[in-house]
């Protein structure tokens, strides 16, 4: 069955979106200052339904739109509901959060509404163009909420790191794109792929092309904060309002991934001799920096910067694998990842509302304090961790599944497989460290209960819902994943 | 009738979700909650073990459901002779363990949960027919136990300079480190034979050589770490002297058991040639197991340290038995684990029941107890008999038969081997005497006026309830011993040696010496074991 307007219909959701942003900007001239918390979860109830609207929309697998640099495949409605779904837990975070800001809340809402329209777009592009643009909309919107808290120092600090290495990524991203259009006269994935299958048939693969695809590589590389370009990521986790650090670690994470899969699978896969042992060497080289520098850190947000540098390098094996089920690892993992990480941010966004510090003995004795986010946040840790029987772990065993099926073939993937299982066992530590403090360690004397919003306790309850659901009951997201990762018709 | 085991497993679970929405301020309700679910799960386990077909060799109470069929992933349970007798061993321990948590005054709700999501990781990994839930249940057991021990534990200062949050991240890193290791060996297993059935692997699939050579060495010492084997045992006697009565019983008696049962399950027969070539190295690590920390166990004041020691030195003789890879040998590992299994949580029982008391469990700081807390003396004194191996308990049944497999295998370093297993008996009986007599007997403190005995039934119930399996065990071994050599014999050591060729002449399963093998898999077409 095909929609009246099938080029409507692949971007009316981006279209919904950018509406209602609007519309928040206008309906902040209508309503008292006082009631900025009922906007925010006003927005998250809309982006809540359009979520819901979206499992009605069925993807169109085999047609491109506009120029063929647009797509809406199974993939594509994967990611955007990934990503509506964090939007959704954003804007109730948000909203919680809404107080601690100075001015300009319902702008607030709308940028992160802009931010996700750039992500929406990001996981159908089919064309190095848009891809660009879509980015662009992404990265300065984040530039903007980074450093929303303007006269807090770390919010600035976070915003200004952000803005100086995002602004240098991207330039890296559209010389290399420069490149790729200079050596192969395309910038559409789909060509691209036909004119490198010839390429590699003939041996005629030119060396700036690899420079080029390198230099892209680069830029995406930037957004999942894989080393060596993942500096600026513990920085601006800290620095950055809570809200904003948690989109940056599901959205902006995912968008990075998105992105990685389509330009590899589908554009570059012909040329996957060149950039595999590449990927390789990352994936090893992120898992150990992340779970490594993630031992000492005091700091929860920081210490999640590093943890979802690690997460970047399990995600990075999978991609190394280059096989189906690696591909469909790495789209299960996200959808689990952005129900961990949404769960612990809000958590964390709840409890720094009564402790006032981000500092992890801060969170002594919160098992006792307030059950609830005690309970959250340290589920949402051991499911970081992997532990069963929590999506994280199923996350994690496909992943260690895919790696070990490809070392069948190439025995160097046992390497690979060893540094992941000896990540898992170092990160188990320090998701510990944040455990001990919420169970074994008791609160100071004058700490009271903390109370918990509504729609926040309704958020955590359908986070840790679906981190254990997924966790013992993995079959629809795991189907939904492969399903969404056969568009790319790896083995 | 075949869901009755599924039951079995499941029943703690249900019930540690249902005590989710108890409300915390009613803690008797969901003591009851727990008691009841250990309770009915013991009496499933106990009917099961009734209708058990003796005659029979394979799996039987099969009942499972497809689970995630794009990773051939089946949520099966079923038992077999081996896993039989521990499934009982986890129904004594997690009852009698529910039973004596009376001592936890605070924060009940979130025990009582914790033990029993550990009661279903331990049962369901003895139970699963599936590597992918072996490997899921093994580590639920995980987490719950480092919260038990580190939220319910206490660790009274010493030379070892540790606290119990130090004890049990200690213990969690050490589990986790070797659970991975181990799945990273069950995903090479899957990946050369495409099936995730245990069933199945077991029957008629062979894992190539090659791949047999990588996969054993993850498989055994990942599980090798849970068995505390040596050197990988630093964790376990620190652990159990920080975790709370309970906890260490479920630790040192079943949890632990669950590292030697990977092994026999599947290290054994999915990977033979690896486990012919690394038998020789086994047998030497047990050594190690059973000197050196029977050796360390002489020098612990503290009571939970010696036994800690003594559990690890008693794995020791498991994987002696392990590594003979001879009917005889592997079942008395089995029966050693039942055995030592029910032993060392009777001891740890005995142990909490003074220490809640006393608050003090230094050897040397006791003196006369027997005189105050009889019924607790003699549990005690026949805990310890048991323990060094004297006829009558199941440990001295258990404890020969590895021995005889052990000489029955002939090569000189089983001999050797041998000798100084049998030489670990005196020194086990050593220390736990010594500890025995200078805290039980000798001339009474004043200062333990203050102790009460166990007078009531109810408080003597769980103590009694293990002794009577150990001794009805230890009188009548056969009640095990028969339905665990068989299993043993066809699912295991026929597969791995010669030696129970003569059982398996059950047509489904292939024979093991290269020749017999070879005309096998000509007579039934199956070639499935030479994939690669």
């Amino acid at each position: 069955m095909n929609p009246p307007l099938p080029s409507f219909y692949a971007i009316h959701l981006e279209c919904l979106l950018v509406v209602w942003g609007i519309l928040l900007l206008l309906v902040d001239a209508f309503i008292p200052v006082k009631d900025k918390r009922t906007i925010g979860y006003m927005a998250a109830g809309f982006v809540a339904a359009a979520l819901l609207y979206s499992f009605t929309l069925h993807p169109l697998n085999d047609v491109t739109f506009f120029h063929g640099m647009y797509r809406f495949d199974a993939f594509a409605l994967y990611f955007k509901r990934l990503f509506l779904l964090a939007l959704t837990m954003v804007l109730v975070m948000a909203a919680e959060f809404s107080d601690r800001m100075e001015s300009g809340v319902p702008e607030f809402y709308a940028l992160l509404m802009f931010c996700a329209v750039g992500m929406l777009i990001l996981a159908s592009v089919n064309d190095f163009i848009l891809l660009f643009v879509a980015l662009e909309l992404v990265t300065i919107t984040f530039y903007i909420l980074a450093s929303y808290l303007r006269r807090q120092v770390p919010s600035l600090e976070a915003g200004t790191k952000y803005l100086i290495l995002g602004a240098l990524s991207s330039g890296f991203n559209v010389y290399g794109i420069a490149y790729i259009f200079g050596t192969t006269g395309t910038t559409n994935f789909d060509k691209l792929a036909e004119i490198l299958r010839a390429a590699t048939a003939s041996g005629t693969l030119a060396p700036p092309f690899v420079f080029g695809m390198l230099l892209v590589l680069t830029g995406i590389g930037f957004k999942i904060a894989s080393v060596p370009f993942q500096i600026w990521a513990p920085d601006v986790y800290q620095g950055a309002p809570t809200p904003v650090t948690a989109f940056l670690a599901v959205g902006s994470k995912a968008a990075g991934f998105a992105l990685l899969l389509r330009v590899l699978f589908a554009g570059l896969l012909p040329v996957r001799s060149t950039w595999t042992m590449l990927l390789f060497v990352l994936a090893a080289a992120t898992l150990l920096y992340g779970n490594l520098g993630a031992i000492p850190q005091r700091n929860i947000k920081r210490l999640l910067g590093y943890s979802s540098i690690g997460h970047a390098g399990y995600m990075l094996m999978g991609i190394a694998a280059v096989n189906a089920l690696g591909a469909g690892a790495v789209l299960f993992y996200l959808g689990q990842y952005a129900f961990t990480v949404l769960c612990a941010f809000l958590a964390i966004v709840a409890a720094t509302k009564a402790t006032g510090s981000d500092e992890i003995p801060s969170f002594s004795g919160l098992g006792k304090r307030s059950p609830i986010l005690g309970l959250a946040l340290f589920l949402s840790m051991m499911s970081l961790a992997g532990i069963p029987p929590l999506s994280g772990f199923f996350g994690k065993f496909q992943l260690f599944a895919a790696v070990i099926q490809r070392a069948a073939t190439d025995w160097h993937y046992y390497i690979l497989a060893g540094i992941g299982a000896a990540a898992v066992v170092i990160s188990l530590y320090f998701y510990l460290g944040v455990g001990r403090a919420i169970y074994l360690q008791e609160a100071a004397a004058e700490a009271g209960p903390i109370a918990v919003s509504k729609p926040m306790r309704a958020a955590l309850y359908v986070c840790m819902a679906a981190m254990i659901g997924l966790g013992i009951y993995q079959r629809p997201l795991v189907e939904a994943a492969i399903k969404a990762a056969n568009v790319f018709g790896l083995r | 009738m075949e869901f009755f085991l599924t039951t079995a497993v499941l029943l703690p679970l249900a019930a540690a979700f249902l005590a989710f929405l108890f409300p915390a301020r009613k803690p008797g309700a969901i003591r009851a909650l727990a008691i009841f679910a250990t309770g009915v799960s013991l009496l499933l386990i106990l009917y099961i073990f009734s209708q058990f077909d003796r005659t029979q060799s394979g799996y039987q109470f099969v009942h499972g459901i497809e689970w995630l069929p794009s990773l051939g992933i089946n949520l099966k349970f079923g038992v077999d002779g081996i896993s039989m007798t521990l499934l009982l061993l986890v129904g004594f321990v997690s009852f009698a363990g529910t039973l004596i948590s009376s001592e936890i005054h605070e924060r009940q709700k979130e025990y009582y949960i914790l033990f029993l999501a550990l009661t279903t990781g331990i049962s369901g990994t003895f139970c699963t027919m599936d590597l992918f839930f072996f490997y899921f249940f093994y580590e639920l057991a995980v987490i719950p136990m480092y919260l038990l021990i580190g939220m319910y534990g206490s660790l009274p200062p010493g030379k070892h300079g540790r606290t119990k949050e130090y004890a049990t991240m200690k213990l969690t890193l050490y589990l986790t480190a070797g659970a991975v290791l181990a799945l990273i060996g069950l995903l090479m297993i899957y990946y050369s034979t495409g099936t995730m059935d245990i069933q199945k692997l077991q029957r008629n699939i062979w894992v190539s050589t090659n791949m047999q050579m990588r996969a054993f060495p993850c498989l055994l010492f990942g599980f090798g770490f849970l068995a505390s084997m040596w050197p990988f045992h630093t964790w376990s006697p620190l652990g159990y002297a920080a975790a709370p009565t309970a906890a260490s019983m479920m630790h040192a008696g079943v949890l632990k058991k669950l590292g030697a049962y990977g092994i026999i399950r599947l290290a054994l027969p999915l990977l033979p040639e690896g486990a012919r070539h690394w038998a020789d190295l086994i047998a030497i690590l047990a050594c190690f197991n059973i000197l050196y920390a029977g050796w360390a166990a002489l020098t612990q004041k503290d009571w939970k340290f010696v036994i800690g020691y003594s559990s690890v030195s008693h794995m020791g003789y498991v994987l002696l038995g392990i590594a003979t890879l001879n009917v005889v040998g592997v079942s008395g590992a089995v029966l050693l684990m039942f055995a030592h299994g029910v032993m060392a949580a009777l001891t740890f029982a005995l142990i909490g029941f003074f220490y809640h008391q006393t608050h003090n469990r230094f050897v040397p700081d006791l003196s006369g107890l027997a005189r105050k807390i009889p019924f607790i003396g003699v549990c005690m004194v026949m805990a310890v008999m048991a323990s060094s191996g004297l006829p009558g308990f199941a440990n001295f049944v258990s404890e020969v038969m590895v021995f005889i497999g052990a000489w029955k295998q002939g090569s000189t370093v089983f001999r050797v081997a041998t000798i100084c297993a049998v030489w670990g008996i005196v020194v086990t009986a050593t220390y736990l005497l010594w500890a025995v007599r200078t805290s039980f007997f000798g001339p009474f403190d004043e200062k333990w006026n203050m102790l009460k005995d166990a007078t009531t039934f109810r408080q003597k119930f769980p103590y009694a309830l293990l002794l009577a399996v150990l001794l009805v065990v230890g009188f009548w071994p056969r009640l095990l011993t028969d339905v665990i050599q068989k299993s043993v014999a066809v699912s295991v050591v026929s597969r791995v040696t010669s030696d129970g060729e003569e059982a398996s002449r059950d047509k489904n399963v292939a024979p093991t010496s290269p020749v017999t093998r070879a005309a096998w898999v000509n007579a039934t077409g199956n070639r499935e074991s030479t994939r690669r």
